[in-house]
């Protein structure tokens, strides 16, 4: 298996699954259930993460398929750009949907509503665009493919990076806060978690977490800024791969803790139960993990 | 200075770091580094952060205990530090961004003693000292960040 066969995998996720988390949505403002409502969101949220390694597998799969017969370099050049454009309404809807988690606002509602039906019309089109890579029955005869030259966001951010020689340092500074942020944020929240810290209930201490989404915001956007601008370097290095799947597992892993909003009287150390403890520990550790293999990158898993 | 630090570079020590190109070498110290200073930076924002009126419901004291780690982390991020600074330091040693550095991370560090010291005593209102906090931490890995960029712009 390689990444390509990853992407066959992953890109149905945010079609299909997006489009399980707007029926789940709508059914939810249907019969007013606002169970329904906050598991349409976390469907939502989890959709935005797994959309980045599926934005991320297509380069790899772009990379195995390059010297392929058949295979038309401008359709997938359409596709990345179709993709990207979906990505970013797909991510903002990710985030109006932790945000509706965290603390619901009014809003909240027509926010994600809005987002999603944008993300998924961006996402129906980057999908018809990208099946006609592989897929030549999906045209009638004679017909072209469907391979829409512009916007080409894609191509537009390999082009900022490439062409100013200062972006690529900026962003790693910004990479550099970003990570500060998610990591101080988490660690407090988790240490709570773990009772390390007493005497606060986790509800206060949640009102820090926009800060550790905002750390791991900055983090998507320069770090798909480094992708775009070298995707060979990232696709064919195996320590990558390792570091966007830590990367999901930490960023779920953030949602114990936004959905966990106990406002009663402040744990005392030892009391709190034990899952909640190995959830918390487990965070920290994964986004060590993260900033390891981030690390490491440079030295292991390259070819 | 200059035959000191080629001496420093010259080391047994210094040598091993930047040559012996095994994995806990450098990289497993840029690690521990990058480590030491995402606690200490992390920890002293979300403080600063607190004191800047985000989650104000959070009782100081309960955050005195997160100096449990930031002292370890600002010890391991220093010990790390000069281990890199010894593999290459006529580099670093001439580089102004290394300097910038070092002065923004000491204010950093003063004005986090200060915080403690009296702002968690109730002595002082910490807003300016928590903006200055975060503008120092800024600009240190700012700093920090670009010197290989700076160093290579340079020579």
């Amino acid at each position: 298996m390689n990444l390509a066969h990853l992407h066959l995998l992953l890109n149905h996720v945010p079609t299909v699954g997006f489009g399980f988390g707007i029926a789940l949505f709508v059914a939810s403002l249907l019969r007013r259930s606002e169970e329904l409502q906050r598991a349409s969101f976390v469907v939502f949220f989890g959709v935005a993460l797994v959309t980045i390694p599926a934005y991320l597998s297509g380069n790899a799969a772009h990379f195995v398929l390059q010297n392929e017969p058949g295979v038309s370099a401008d359709v997938i050049a359409a596709h990345q750009n179709a993709a990207m454009l979906a990505l970013v309404p797909m991510e903002i809807t990710g985030l109006v949907a932790w945000m509706a988690l965290w603390r619901s606002r009014r809003w909240n509602l027509p926010a994600v509503l809005v987002s999603s039906i944008v993300t998924f019309a961006l996402m129906a089109r980057a999908a018809t665009v990208g099946g006609q890579i592989r897929h030549p029955e999906l045209l009638t005869e004679g017909a072209l493919a469907y391979a829409p030259a512009w916007p080409r966001p894609a191509a537009m951010g390999a082009e900022l990076v490439l062409n100013n020689p200062w972006v690529w340092p900026i962003c790693e500074v910004l990479h550099f806060v970003g990570l500060c942020l998610l990591f101080g944020v988490v660690l407090l929240v988790n240490l709570r978690m773990l009772g390390f810290i007493d005497g606060v209930p986790l509800a206060d201490v949640n009102r820090l977490l926009p800060w550790a989404m905002a750390g791991l915001g900055i983090n998507i956007v320069t770090g798909m800024l480094f992708f775009l601008a070298a995707p060979d370097q990232y696709t064919q290095n195996s320590a990558f791969a390792w570091k966007v799947g830590l990367i999901l597992l930490g960023g779920f892993s953030l949602l114990y803790p936004t959905m966990l909003d106990e406002g009663g009287p402040p744990n005392r150390e030892g009391r709190a139960d034990v899952t909640r403890k190995i959830i918390a520990a487990g965070s920290i550790c994964v986004w060590i993990g993260v900033i390891f293999l981030g690390r490491f990158l440079p030295y292991i898993g390259a070819e | 200075m200059a035959p000191f630090l080629a001496q420093l570079e010259q080391s047994g020590l210094a040598t091993w770091i930047r040559e012996s190109g095994v994995l806990y070498g450098y990289p497993l110290i840029l690690f521990l580094h990058t480590l030491g200073l995402s606690t200490v930076v992390g920890l002293s924002s979300a403080i600063d952060l607190r004191l800047l009126g985000v989650a104000p419901a959070i009782p100081l004291t309960s955050l005195e205990r997160t100096f449990w780690l930031v002292w370890p982390g600002l010890a391991l991020t220093a010990a790390t530090g000069t281990l890199l600074f010894l593999s290459d330091a006529i580099k670093h040693a001439s580089n102004p961004a290394f300097y910038v550095k070092l002065v923004f991370v000491g204010l950093a560090v003063a004005t986090l003693i200060l915080i403690r010291g009296r702002v968690f005593r109730g002595q002082q209102r910490g807003t300016f000292l928590a903006a200055a906090s975060l503008g120092c931490w800024l600009a240190a890995l700012t700093a920090g960040r670009l010197m290989a960029y700076i160093s290579e712009f340079i020579s």
